[in-house]
């Protein structure tokens, strides 16, 4: 059955909607403090059962450093960091009574002065015993330059705030052990990510873990790792050996998942008086949270190697910080790390214009890269001014910008290509299964990988059964993350695919597709993969304020480099809805706590998730180009939620005459002051 | 603890009696008595949207009633809202040729959401729809192509001679 009518029907199988006899349902005790010492744990599971800690898996984590004494325990030990951390388990036959014996286990707090502002943290006491400081990184790019090589400088300060990644299905997992083998059942975007960490934690052998993905309810990065809730689900179906199952609350995830954003520029931008940009100084402070295992521990480099954006930037010293907080870890949302970077960069350039009296496009355009280069922070920048200069005349800037408050942003999306891709089609009875290494979540890989194999092999997309990932059935693999998988797995399937053609043709002397299903075949491709690619994009935001300070967007307009859409309907699919996340973090959402960490936050309304009532129609256009991948293609996953955030705050700096530096802009802040009165 | 209560809904034409804890909620029920895993929990307060079923033929959210408020009522959910088994209602049909999904989890509270619209309101305006959906969260789609699906349902409900029905009162036993 083709998947959205399967959806539709509503015969999906979520984690949730597995059931099997005997089932244990887990609850956790968590943390009603910042930051507390635990002086007594009287009942449940607690980290003398489960004595582990989870590792960084999944986006990102290739990052040589390690961060042991700040690693995040299953289990609480003798203090907690944030609200919502795990302390203790409990478990019963029934979910509702497990919900009961959350209150049954007693602890024993002696609370502590927490801290949840990461500037403020730097210097404040270390709130983990084992760290000298807060500041659990601290790495500088480029190279220090004299302040005289502009003849205008702008400086700022540019704020992400935290927001949670909110997909609608939230964390889950199911867990089962047969005295030989762990099988676990999740909705990821990894299952290698999975298997791996669990494998890694709880030093168990690779052979003796099978991870198998269910039908998976949005991610957005948050289902990329590995979680402590996973590993007692573990331990307790070895443990028992029985089957486990521990679904997130909602407002378990907006304590104790792993928020995105969180992260905080200082930085001064120096240019000449033409408008050419000639340095760029300052600092990048990411709030980690009160443990290591997220995104904390990469994040700040990763900000600060892109903030050249996609211009030519000669000049550069930057300093990146990483502090805990007590907070729960960051982690990935849809873009982690680009958003933020390319908003500090385009928030300086749209200042830097403003200064000069020049339109922000123009000084776009005179920063533009015309050549490939390496930034001296670290990446490598693309030629950018030839797709500027289609993006300003496809997106019609220069007439909207006339008549209404417009807000541009341009933007390089650096894919996450690198450690490549697997993919295998196996053939019997007629027809193929096929499988990828990197788990969907909503992006429907499905269809590219049949539109790919039918343009190789000549199979009937009907013909074609796509799988969910299993890692007996696909050994290998990355995960879907980082705008990858149309690029990487996508040339995967092909190659899998090409490798039957020539099993084919070396049996028969040529390729027929009598011979392919007529028999029963099987291939596996490792597509390796160790670049990491770009690609370019804009985004136009024209809308108005009321008098109340209700925004009102009129156009959204995105004009990508996606090389070969393999996909369009499904391609349109993820930029509108990564434009709503944009929109959203732009004016709604943030995860707000108190001084010592206490959340504000506790309902997905409360967090800020855009209702349809409150959303334009979305534009969308391609920049012609080809990939010089198999796939030809280029991922476009995350470049609204890079692009439309600048683009919508510049929109509203024109409807209001202020700057707007940081997200969310409050509300308050949209109001004019006749308004007021 | 309270003692159990013996109760009857009738889910998708068919009777389900079960004994329940007064405080079990509606969509646990549907869930795991019923065997209905269509209806899905998103968000715990009423805010996703995700649990919405039809009760006596009015959109509610099953996350925030208890299954005892609906005893001997009839429940309609996502795999009961096709007439005929296995065919797809024309709502759905345009979700799946409008692209009006991603990932899948929204979907069933969206759709149901999106038939009693068309069953009680003529030649519905985009504004409609999106006030309509507004109790219903999307994170995937951006809305767009649910619209679009929406607006199509509408004509495919008028081709099939789908009509409107008249607005129930619908009060949730205390």
């Amino acid at each position: 059955m083709d998947l959205s009518e399967k959806f539709v029907k509503g015969n999906g199988t979520f984690v949730d909607d597995i059931h099997m006899p005997g089932m244990l349902y887990l609850g956790f005790v968590r943390s009603p403090y910042p930051r507390a010492k635990i002086k007594k744990i009287s009942g449940g599971i607690t980290h003398k059962d489960v004595n582990f800690d989870i590792a960084a898996v999944g986006e990102g984590s290739e990052e040589e450093q390690t961060f042991s004494s700040t690693a995040h325990p299953v289990l609480a030990k003798d203090f907690v960091g944030y609200v919502g951390q795990p302390v203790a388990a409990v478990y019963s036959t029934d979910p509702y009574e497990a919900e009961d014996l959350i209150d049954s286990v007693e602890v024993d707090y002696e609370p502590l002065p927490g801290i949840s502002d990461p500037e403020k943290a730097i210097d404040f006491e270390p709130i983990n015993p084992a760290s000298k400081s807060n500041v659990i990184v601290d790495r500088y790019f480029g190279k220090e330059f004299p302040d005289n090589v502009g003849d205008v400088v702008i400086e700022g300060r540019f704020v992400n705030n935290r927001i949670a990644t909110n997909p609608i299905e939230p964390r889950g997992i199911v867990t089962a052990y047969d005295g030989d083998k762990l099988t676990i059942w999740i909705g990821t975007q990894s299952i290698y990510s999975i298997k791996s960490g669990i494998c890694e934690a709880m030093h168990l052998p690779a052979e003796k873990v099978r991870v198998i993905q269910t039908d998976t309810g949005g991610a957005f990065g948050l289902k990329g790792g590995l979680f402590p809730e996973y590993v007692v689900a573990a331990w307790l179906a070895m443990k028992e050996k029985r089957p486990v199952k521990w679904i997130e609350t909602r407002r378990e995830h907006l304590m104790a998942s792993r928020p995105g954003r969180g992260a905080i520029a200082k930085l001064k931008l120096y240019a000449d008086r033409s408008g050419k940009i000639k340095g760029l100084k300052g600092e990048v402070l990411v709030d980690n949270g009160a443990f290591t295992g997220g995104s904390g521990e990469f994040s700040p480099a990763f900000i600060a190697m892109q903030l050249a954006g996609a211009y030519h930037l000669e000049n550069a010293y930057v300093r990146a910080r990483s502090v805990l907080t007590n907070k729960a870890p960051q982690g990935p949302y849809r873009g982690a790390g680009r958003p933020e970077a390319m908003f500090f960069i385009e928030k300086m350039m749209d200042h830097l214009a403003d200064k000069l009296k020049m339109d922000p496009v123009d000084l776009r355009l005179k920063n533009a890269a015309e050549e490939r280069y390496r930034s001296p922070l670290g990446f490598e920048v693309e030629p950018s001014k030839k797709f500027l200069e289609a993006a300003i005349k496809e997106t019609g800037y220069r007439e909207l910008s006339k008549k209404y408050n417009t807000g541009f942003s341009f933007l390089i999306l650096y894919h996450a290509t690198s450690g490549g891709e697997s993919a295998r089609i196996q053939v019997k009875d007629g027809r193929l299964k096929v499988w990828i290494g990197g788990n969907a979540h909503g992006q429907r890989h499905d269809v590219f990988s049949k539109t790919l194999i039918n343009e190789e092999l000549g199979v009937d997309e009907s013909l074609v059964d796509f799988q969910l990932g299993d890692t007996d059935q696909i050994p290998a693999g990355i995960g879907a993350w980082g705008s990858r998988s149309a690029m990487v797995a996508g040339s995967a399937v092909l190659m899998a695919a090409r490798m039957l053609r020539e099993k084919v043709e070396k049996k028969y002397g040529k390729y027929s597709l009598n011979h392919l299903l007529g028999e029963e075949w099987d291939a596996y491709h490792n597509f390796e993969y160790s670049k990491m690619e770009s690609s370019l994009g804009v985004n136009v935001v024209t809308a108005d304020v009321d008098d109340l300070g209700k925004v009102k967007i009129r156009d959204c307009i995105s004009y990508y480099d996606a090389g070969r859409v393999l996909d369009p309907a499904n391609a349109a699919g993820q930029i509108a809805g990564g434009s709503v996340q944009g929109i959203s973090q732009a004016l709604y959402e943030e995860l707000a706590f108190d001084e010592d960490g206490q959340p504000l936050t506790s309902s997905i309304s409360d967090a800020g998730v855009a209702t349809a009532d409150l959303l334009p129609k979305f534009t969308i256009k391609y920049y012609k180009s080809e990939s010089t991948l198999p796939s030809k293609a280029k991922g476009i996953g995350e470049a609204p939620t890079i692009g439309v955030p600048i683009a919508l705050s510049r929109a509203l700096e024109k409807a209001m005459g202020r700057e707007f530096n940081e997200t969310p802009i409050r509300p308050e802040l949209l109001l004019r002051e006749t308004a007021v009165q | 603890m309270v003692e159990n209560r013996h109760i009857s809904i009738t889910v998708n034409g068919e009777r389900k009696e079960a004994d329940v804890e007064p405080r079990m909620l509606l969509v646990h029920f549907l869930r795991e008595i019923a065997g209905s895993t269509g209806t899905h929990v998103g968000c715990d307060t009423t805010n996703c949207g995700a649990c919405t079923v039809l009760l006596d033929g009015r959109a509610v959210k099953s996350c925030t009633i208890l299954a005892v408020q609906a005893d001997r009522r009839k429940i309609t959910t996502i795999e009961g809202l096709s007439k005929e088994p296995g065919k797809m209602h024309p709502v759905q049909k345009s979700f799946v040729d409008n692209h009006g999904l991603q990932c899948g989890y929204c979907t069933s509270g969206m759709i149901i959401s999106a038939y009693w619209l068309l069953k009680h309101k003529k030649n519905v305006s985009e504004q409609e729809i999106r006030e309509a959906i507004s109790g219903n969260l999307c994170r995937c789609t951006g809305y767009d192509n649910i619209i679009m699906s929406i607006k199509d349902a509408e004509k495919r409900m008028e081709e099939e001679g789908d009509t409107l029905e008249e607005e129930q009162a619908v009060t949730v036993r205390k």
